[in-house]
């Protein structure tokens, strides 16, 4: 229970860092974040097949996505 | 009158092959960004899988999107059953009954009748709400011939700040099936009589021609729970996405699952053992009907200039004590305007399920839940992975990706009666992982 | 980005709702309207037209002595290699001379070489114009992906096609690196608008228009989105008894086309696709109002 809270808790301060005017680009700075490679699902299916293996051979699941998966490998 | 208004579109279609010169060639696949993989995962003297993946993306334009992935996976080889070694070989049999097979002394008792092929789909849609926000909605269905799977999730993202700043909020929703071969088994029902053949051991390890007319002597003489049951997960999940500055970008994600239902493996043992450590029976373990979980997860990635950082952890807790930390790191270094070079390093370690015993003692109270199965024991792993990518001249990109994925489960404070010191009741678990990608 | 020491090629103002972008290119004043008042963004988007304009001019330059131009220009009948993007106009000019059945050709440019429309009465002899036919026609021109081959001889002109070609490129750089924005791209009355602006309230631009031969009185056009380009002869044309000849010429006869609108100004979703389709109605002559009726878009005729 306090685990959780301490987890909330770290998460809702980050968001508030979000209200920070340092943090952030014009849009004519994006030009790297623009890049392929700089996108956040930029590995494609490799992420996919990692977390199905992972599923399936740990007791965790989840991070990138939802936890739920659906198979029957655990 | 049609050949002149023909002229406008001719001319229209002829502009935007000028203007937009990168629109797909392709008249049927117009539009349609395809990703196909093909995957390789392989244990030593343990379980391989070959899987193949599909997954198709098409933009509708004014940010709708349309995604599907099709998954085939086939499984073989053997998996751990949860009982334990013994310095003689054991007969177990196997979980649909059809015969037994005989373990080698010293070598950790595996089941090899998990030959098993799946198809999984999934289908998602993105759909603008407005100006800075999207709904996504999916769909995800898995079936193999034990375990069927179908769920719904939803989510709405909105962006602020130009969209620097990414705030989301999903939901989702999973009913599963479960319908093992042999039917439930009773919890801690025992499943066979170990039968010690120590004095007269060959090395003829397989008895199937002969057990096939013995199934009522040496097969588990419980009776069934049924034929099948069920599982629900409901997943709460909320991220936050932020540019950091020119070169780097976070991502935040909290989730929360909740899972009610059949959550026990109907093909795990465990083994209950004397003080000399010399297993007297094979037991089905039983887990709890319900699970909470909730997990962080972080992820940065910062753009050098020769390529890509990408650093990621995880941290999961649950009700059943399962406690976890994950790092994953990726670092691309492009080799030239059109390849480059991945390496890959990942760190998992766990905390044993609370209701985790290795094995049971002979006279002791049997616990409300048990199992021996490793994945919920305590562990650490490693993965190191090393990827190579090539763009072509058409655009498509060629990858290849091979992987070494170590698992060490270890002993969470349980005292080894007898001879159960002389054998190895963690024994690691090797996979490689080889896989090719290829993108247009 | 880096900041050079040639600021001075363009000037930012700032007007009551938007900014503006101003320089000197492709013998043309070229504007940029952007609705935002953040000079740093309306200083970043003009120096990036500034430079893909003068880029493309350079490129595509008949003035030039090294440019790929002069290379295919003066290849006395050898391949020349060219790019991805030398390619795709010459893949658009293809559609275009079929389009048009022939009368647009981008090969018609040698010419000027004894048709010099200064206004005068100096019409060239016909045996001038004849010594010229050999070298002119767009289905002798040989290209593929890589390279191009020309009869010794023959020239390439992009000028009829050059400054929509740059409004539409400008316009596209604007789009991407300023997706929220609107902006209008004006080179001389060749005008591409890249989104609508908020509210959808329509931009006001000042546009010249021939009434007569030495004055151009300014109208002012409303464009909520698009594209839109005039093609005309306002100073370009000969006058002999009577007879006012245009500088759109006929590439099969030499001559120039009769009868044919003195302007033509006609409103598509792109910038390049207007000026083609305000081009072919000038090659239509007399027929240009009845062809433009026919492509369902929104154009002026002066004659």
């Amino acid at each position: 229970m306090l685990k959780k809270a301490r987890i909330t808790v770290a998460f809702l301060i980050s968001t508030q860092l979000v209200g920070c005017v340092n943090l952030g680009v014009q849009p004519w700075e994006r030009d790297l974040l623009a890049k392929e490679e700089m996108a956040l699902d930029s590995e494609g299916n490799d992420l996919g097949l990692d977390d199905h293996i992972y599923f399936s051979k740990e007791a965790t699941s989840g991070g990138r996505a939802f936890a739920g998966g659906g198979c029957g490998c655990n | 009158m049609k050949k002149k208004l023909n002229i406008s579109a001719a001319l229209a279609s002829a502009t935007c092959a000028l203007l937009h010169p990168y629109a797909s060639a392709n008249e049927m696949l117009e539009g349609w960004k395809i990703d196909t993989s093909l995957m390789y995962y392989g244990e030593t003297d343990r379980v391989s899988a070959v899987e193949a993946v599909i997954a198709g993306q098409k933009d509708f334009g004014e940010e709708q999107l349309l995604s599907g992935k099709i998954v085939i996976d086939t499984l073989t080889g053997a998996s751990a059953t949860g009982a334990v070694a013994q310095l003689t070989a054991q007969t177990v049999s196997r979980p649909s009954g059809e015969g037994t097979y005989t373990v080698s002394p010293g070598e950790t008792p595996l089941d090899d009748t998990f030959k098993d092929t799946r198809v999984q789909l999934d289908g998602q849609w993105t759909q603008p709400w407005s100006d800075v926000s999207r709904i996504t909605t999916g769909l995800h269905l898995s079936t193999e011939h034990d375990y069927y799977s179908l769920g719904f999730n939803g989510s709405y993202a909105h962006d602020f700040y130009n969209k620097n700043t990414t705030l989301s909020a999903g939901l989702a929703y999973s009913y599963d099936v479960i319908k093992p071969e042999g039917g439930l088994p009773v919890p801690f029902a025992t499943k066979t009589a170990s039968i010690n053949t120590s004095e007269d051991y060959d090395d003829n390890e397989d008895d199937e021609s002969e057990d096939d007319d013995d199934d009522n002597d040496n097969y588990d003489n419980d009776e069934r729970l049924g034929s099948s049951d069920n599982k629900s997960t409901v997943d709460v999940l909320f991220g936050l996405t932020q540019v950091m500055n020119r070169r780097m970008l976070m991502q935040f994600n909290l989730g929360f699952s909740e899972i009610s239902g059949y959550s026990t493996d109907p093909y795990k043992v465990l083994s209950i053992v004397n003080e000399q450590g010399l297993t007297q029976s094979l037991v089905y373990e039983n887990r709890p009907d319900s699970r909470t979980k909730t997990f962080a997860f972080w992820q940065t990635k910062y753009a050098l200039d020769f390529g890509v950082v990408d650093f990621s952890y995880r941290f999961a807790t649950d009700d059943w004590k399962v406690d976890s930390h994950t790092f994953d790191s990726r670092l691309r270094i492009n080799l030239t305007d059109s390849s480059y070079l991945q390496p890959h390093f990942r760190y998992y370690n766990q905390s044993a399920a609370e209701f985790f015993h290795p094995f049971l003692m002979e006279g002791q109270v049997l616990p409300e839940f048990a199992t021996a199965d490793y994945r919920l024991g305590e562990m650490s792993a490693y993965t190191f992975g090393l990827k190579y990518g090539t763009k072509m001249d058409n655009g498509d990109e060629l990858s290849f990706r091979l992987e070494y994925y170590q698992q060490s489960p270890k002993n969470a404070g349980f005292t080894e009666p007898g001879t159960l010191q002389d054998v190895d009741l963690y024994p690691s678990v090797k996979a490689v992982i080889a896989q090719v990608n290829y993108r247009f | 980005m880096t900041n050079s020491a040639k600021q001075t090629a363009f000037v930012i103002e700032q007007k009551s709702d938007h900014m503006m972008g101003r320089f000197s290119a492709m013998a043309s004043p070229c504007e940029l309207l952007m609705e935002t008042q953040d000079p740093l963004l309306a200083n970043y988007l003009t120096s990036l037209a500034y430079k893909e304009t003068k880029r493309i001019e350079q490129k595509f330059s008949r003035y030039l002595p090294n440019n790929p131009m002069a290379k295919i220009n003066h290849s006395m009948g050898q391949a020349v290699v060219i790019d991805a993007e030398i390619f795709r106009l010459l893949e658009f000019a293809n559609s275009c001379f079929e389009l048009s059945d022939g009368m647009f050709d981008m090969t018609s440019g040698v010419l000027r070489q004894a048709w010099k429309f200064d206004g005068s009465d100096n019409l060239p002899t016909p045996k001038a114009v004849q010594a010229l036919m050999p070298y002119i026609g767009w289905q002798k021109v040989k290209y593929d992906q890589s390279s191009i081959t020309l009869i010794k001889g023959m020239e390439l002109d992009f000028g009829g096609i050059g400054k929509e070609y740059a409004v539409d490129c400008v316009a596209n750089m604007c789009t991407e690196y300023a997706p929220k924005t609107s902006v209008v791209v004006n080179f001389g009355g060749d005008i591409q608008v890249t989104r609508a602006r908020h509210n959808s309230q329509p931009w006001y631009i000042g546009i010249e228009s021939p009434e007569d031969d030495d004055k151009n009185t300014t109208h002012t056009l409303k464009i909520v989105s698009g594209g839109l380009a005039t093609s005309g002869d306002a100073r370009r044309y000969l006058l002999k008894d009577g007879k006012r000849y245009s500088h759109i010429l006929n590439p099969e006869t030499g001559y120039p086309i009769e009868n044919a609108a003195r302007s033509v100004t006609v409103a598509a979703p792109h910038c390049i696709q207007a000026g083609l389709l305000a081009t072919m109605a000038l090659l239509k002559g007399p027929n240009a109002d009845v062809f433009l009726e026919h492509q369902d878009v929104k154009f002026w005729c002066y004659r």
